[in-house]
């Protein structure tokens, strides 16, 4: 897909260009195709900025922030509800089919992942309260917190890199996405070794180490569901399901 | 038109891989059909089919092949064909003087258009339902019995009732109808018409049943009950149905066959090309786009 | 149109507003719709004085026809004292009591009844004398009268030698003048002041009686207009027609059928087809010549004969029933056609199943258009002699016959004044024949388009 950086230079995004959404005889029909991807894409927004104040709330035990976190999320359930709303509309009336009908089906998909994520990020908002009441950040600028840095930091650039990748209509980043999900578990598992560690020496810190792990558990899941959606991006471009498929698979199908 | 080869079943053709993205339109290579075109277990099987109309061709270079007891939806747009081809495959063609007809058009590995096959004896294989309901003005009988009656199906008048009857069944029609076999077919609906239309086909016992466009002049409902009636016949008969209804096609059919200028640009499974169809025309078409 | 358009023109309807640029829609039209109407109505009432005009016509010509032809459907009958006196028969008085009732009949038929006539036509006006005045006394029955006392006669032998009293007809000149009520007394045409008052002498004694003419019905062409009747000239036209019909239906079906469903398409079907449309446009008297050099001449058919008659007119009839059949054909619609061979039928079976039976309902009306056609042609009949003096009613298709236009025609050359009567009474005859064939073909045709 290496042609894509270059056409895009002459239509306003590489979405639009890839599956010709401006090609439909009917102009509404292309216009409503557009409006579903703009929505999907502020929602993909809007949980990635949720994501990334969740996290730097936990990091940085800011309790003001984490509440915004919290109250914001009702934003993301309300975008996905509308989405829904949207595509259920466009299938009753348009009947789409083909590459439509797989932009429509991975838009719906793929809210129910953003939306997962969105969910995930009130609990980052709800631990860093808890953690900023325990004082944990100012005992320990210990290594979990850093490790736990680390791994945001990860996710977060995995997320936007298929939030990119989606806009774009990004096979080969999908893939390589896909490709890296194992990174992100191994990271998890050292996490978790860590934390373990930390509550055997200090049982007093169980509640707080805890707490950690459910965030680092919550960028897993994020983390996991970043991959969904680059399997939907796959599956709306190639036509092809690589869902519970091995990347060897996975390019085996598409080579085909 | 001799030595044709006629590659094993499963075989794909190597254009498959026609990239969606990079395709220009405009340049765009059609002679060579896009997908499967062949049958584990074909019925009829249609080889570098070519059909002129005078100096005007109509089809260009199709092979294909349709599946026994399955339904093939031929679709396209207008003009592309699709009809002309469905005709030529029980030779309604030939009362056209114009038309002029070359490549091998096999039914259960016989040639149709062979000098000594008389197409009578074809079409009472290859029966055929067409757009626009057109009873015999006769009764209802009279019309559903009409095929058996110069076929010399039946011997006496007991048989034929019964031909009529199951015929009737079939079509999903006698039960509306029981009570007024004698009154004229012309005074039924519209959806009532094509099924006595299909269950007039059925009564000559055809091994292929051709549909060009059954449904287009029908209701919803009606087209409802044709579509599901030809979801049952499939289990006795091989059929291929041309049709502007995609939805129809994605519904009814086990296989889609899309035209395009007279060529065969892609077949394939139906529930493939209606997902993921391999060439750009194809998904133009179905997702009406422009191209 | 903008708002400011609509509020402007309201408040001035602008009929003669310089920027007509600012008229909406709605006003344009408006302004122009009158105007429409207006030439719609005028139409309209053209159209409806045309038909008018036609149907005025119709109906003048018929009342005109009508009226000259009603007196051809009635005649006077004179009640004489006839005595059918043995001498006065020519029957000497002594053999014939002796005589057998066959030899009786016999000597009956050869009697004088001539004789009988003006005797008994003497004694009634015994103040008549003189050879001329007695002359003019006969004329006033008809020539047809001493068969009619024969007739009379011989269906009652026993009346022979006795007096009785027998109608006859009056003649064709005294019929005229009792239809046209002049004064009593009063001479007219053709009749002179002594035979008026004979007349009068007749009919105030009741001697003289309107009937209605049966023999107009029942007996054929005759020279005595109160004689003449139209049964010869029916029974020609009938049996011209059958001849016509059975020849030019099948044939002009069978050609409409073959040039449409079955020949092929090419220069030589073309130019059949162009030829038979010219064919429809040939005079008919060029068909006449035809028949007469052709089937008379070559084939030796006799002439004045029905048959040939009915051959000549198919020619002529073939063209409309041809092209009007294969109009209908061509009208049936393809879809049956398809259906049917779709089945498996054969082209025949196709043809003769579906689009005979559906192009039936034109066909016939094509036939009766021929038809009728033929039934008021002259011009080629007269050119194989059927325009002869008929007495006899033609029995078969080889006798020789005439037909009711050709009929028409000659009675309309006849100097007598009673065949102008006669000559309206035949048209309203042949009128109401056409009146029967259209009801009978708009019954079969009904019949036929309800299968």
């Amino acid at each position: 897909m290496t042609n894509t950086t270059t056409e895009s230079t002459d239509t306003p995004s590489g979405f639009t260009k890839n599956l010709h959404l401006n090609k439909h005889i009917s102009r509404r029909f292309n216009e409503e195709l557009e409006q579903v991807r703009t929505l999907v894409m502020e929602m993909g927004a809007l949980v990635e900025q949720q994501v990334n104040d969740g996290l730097t709330a936990v990091l940085n035990a800011d309790t003001k922030l984490a509440v915004k976190v919290i109250e914001r999320d009702h934003e993301v359930n309300t975008m996905e509800l509308e989405i829904d709303e949207y595509c259920t509309q466009i299938l009753a009336r348009r009947q789409p089919a083909a590459s439509d009908l797989r932009l429509i089906v991975s838009v719906l998909k793929s809210i129910t992942d953003l939306e997962r994520m969105g969910d995930e990020s009130v609990k980052f908002g709800r631990n860093a309260i808890k953690l900023a009441k325990g004082n944990f950040a100012e005992e320990e600028g210990s290594r979990p917190l850093v490790e736990l840095r680390h791994l945001g930091k990860h996710v977060s650039e995995t997320l936007n890199k298929a939030l990119t990748a989606y806009a774009q209509m990004d096979v080969e980043a999908a893939l390589e996405i896909i490709k890296n999900d194992n990174i992100v578990d191994e990271e998890f598992d050292n996490i978790s070794r860590l934390l373990v560690t930390k509550m055997m020496e200090n049982p007093r810190e169980i509640k707080n180490a805890l707490r950690v792990t459910w965030c680092a558990r919550a960028l897993e899941r994020i983390s996991d569901h970043t991959t969904n959606l680059c399997e939907y991006i796959i599956y709306l471009v190639e036509g092809k399901d690589v869902r519970h498929a091995t990347i060897e698979q996975i390019k085996a199908s598409m080579s085909n | 038109m001799n030595a044709i080869k006629i590659p094993k079943p499963g075989h794909v053709n190597e254009a498959t891989q026609t990239d969606l993205s990079q395709t220009d339109l405009s340049k765009i290579e059609l002679s060579q059909t896009v997908g499967n075109i062949y049958a584990d277990n074909a019925k009829m099987s249609i080889r570098n089919a070519d059909i002129y109309y005078g100096d005007k061709q109509a089809i260009d270079n199709i092979s294909l092949d349709l599946a026994k007891n399955q339904v093939t939806a031929l679709i396209g747009p207008s003009g592309c064909g699709k009809s002309t081809f469905l005709r030529s495959l029980n030779r309604m063609n030939d009362t056209i003087d114009i038309c002029k007809i070359t490549g091998q058009f096999t039914l259960d590995g016989e040639d149709i258009y062979a000098k000594n096959l008389d197409p009578v004896l074809l079409r009472a294989r290859v029966g055929m339902v067409f757009q626009k309901p057109n009873p015999f003005p006769k009764s209802i009988y009279e019309n559903v019995a009409y095929g058996a009656r110069i076929h010399g199906l039946t011997n006496n008048k007991a048989e034929l009732d019964e031909i009529v009857e199951t015929s009737l069944q079939k079509a999903g029609l006698f039960n509306e109808v029981k009570d007024r076999l004698n009154d004229p077919g012309t005074g039924l609906s519209g959806g009532q018409q094509q099924r006595l239309c299909i269950a007039r086909t059925i009564a000559v016992s055809p091994e292929v049943i051709l549909m060009d466009e059954p449904a287009s002049a029908l209701d919803p409902i009606a087209t409802a009950i044709i579509e599901e009636l030809i979801d049952e016949l499939k289990e006795k008969y091989t059929i291929a149905i041309v049709t502007h209804s995609m939805q129809q096609a994605a519904r009814v059919s086990q296989h889609t066959a899309y035209f395009h200028m007279g060529k065969l640009v892609e077949m394939g499974k139906t529930e493939d090309i209606f997902t993921r169809p391999s060439h750009k025309l194809t998904e133009n078409y179905i997702t009406g786009r422009f191209g | 149109m903008t708002k400011h358009n609509i509020t402007k023109s309201k408040k001035n309807l602008p009929v003669k507003e310089s920027n007509s640029t600012t008229f909406s829609t709605t006003e344009r039209v408006s302004l122009g719709l009158k105007k429409r109407h207006r030439k719609e109505k005028r139409f309209k009432r053209v159209g409806l004085s045309a038909v008018l005009f036609g149907f005025l016509l119709v109906v003048i010509l018929l009342g005109d026809i009508t009226s000259k032809a009603l007196p051809a459907f009635h005649q006077h009958w004179v009640k004489l004292d006839v005595n059918y006196q043995a001498s006065w028969l020519d029957i000497s008085e002594s053999s014939s009591l002796g005589l057998k009732n066959e030899a009786l009949t016999e000597q009956l038929n050869k009697a004088n009844y001539r004789n009988v006539l003006r005797k008994s036509l003497y004694e009634m006006f015994p103040e008549v004398s003189g050879r001329k005045d007695k002359r003019s006394l006969t004329k006033l029955l008809s020539s047809n009268a001493e068969f009619t006392l024969k007739d009379n006669l011989l269906a009652s032998p026993q009346l022979f030698d006795k007096k009785t009293q027998v109608w006859v007809r009056l003649d064709d000149d005294v019929d005229s003048y009792l239809k046209e009520e002049f004064a009593e007394g009063e001479a007219g045409l053709r009749i002179n002041q002594n035979q008026a008052q004979w007349l009068a002498k007749l009919t105030s004694s009741e001697n003289v009686e309107s009937r209605f003419n049966i023999s107009f019905f029942t007996s054929s062409d005759s020279r005595e207009p109160e004689l003449a009747g139209i049964k010869g000239a029916l029974m020609g036209t009938l049996l011209t027609m059958f001849v016509t019909l059975l020849l030019s239906f099948p044939l002009g079906v069978a050609g409409a059928l073959y040039l449409e469903e079955f020949a092929p398409k090419n220069r030589l079907t073309d130019f059949i087809e162009i030829n038979i449309n010219n064919l429809a446009a040939v005079p008919s008297i060029v068909f006449g010549l035809l028949g007469l050099a052709v089937i008379i001449n070559l084939f030796g058919l006799p002439r004045s004969a029905p048959l040939v008659g009915g051959i000549v007119l198919t020619l002529m009839t073939l063209p409309t029933i041809i092209i009007a059949s294969r109009a209908a054909i061509k009208a049936v619609p393809p879809s049956i056609r398809e259906a049917a061979t779709g089945l498996g039928a054969s082209k025949m079976q196709v043809t003769f199943s579906h689009v005979l039976p559906q192009a039936m309902p034109g066909i016939i009306t094509g036939a009766i258009i021929g038809v009728a056609q033929a039934l008021g042609e002259t011009a080629p009949l007269l050119m194989i002699g059927m325009v002869a003096f008929i007495v006899d009613v033609p029995t078969s298709i080889v006798d020789s016959a005439t037909v009711l236009p050709v009929q028409i025609f000659l009675w309309a050359d006849s100097p007598e004044r009673a065949f102008l009567a006669k000559t309206s009474a035949a048209i309203l005859v042949l009128l109401t024949l056409l009146l029967i064939i259209n009801l009978t073909a708009t019954m079969l045709r009904s019949k036929f388009e309800k299968r």
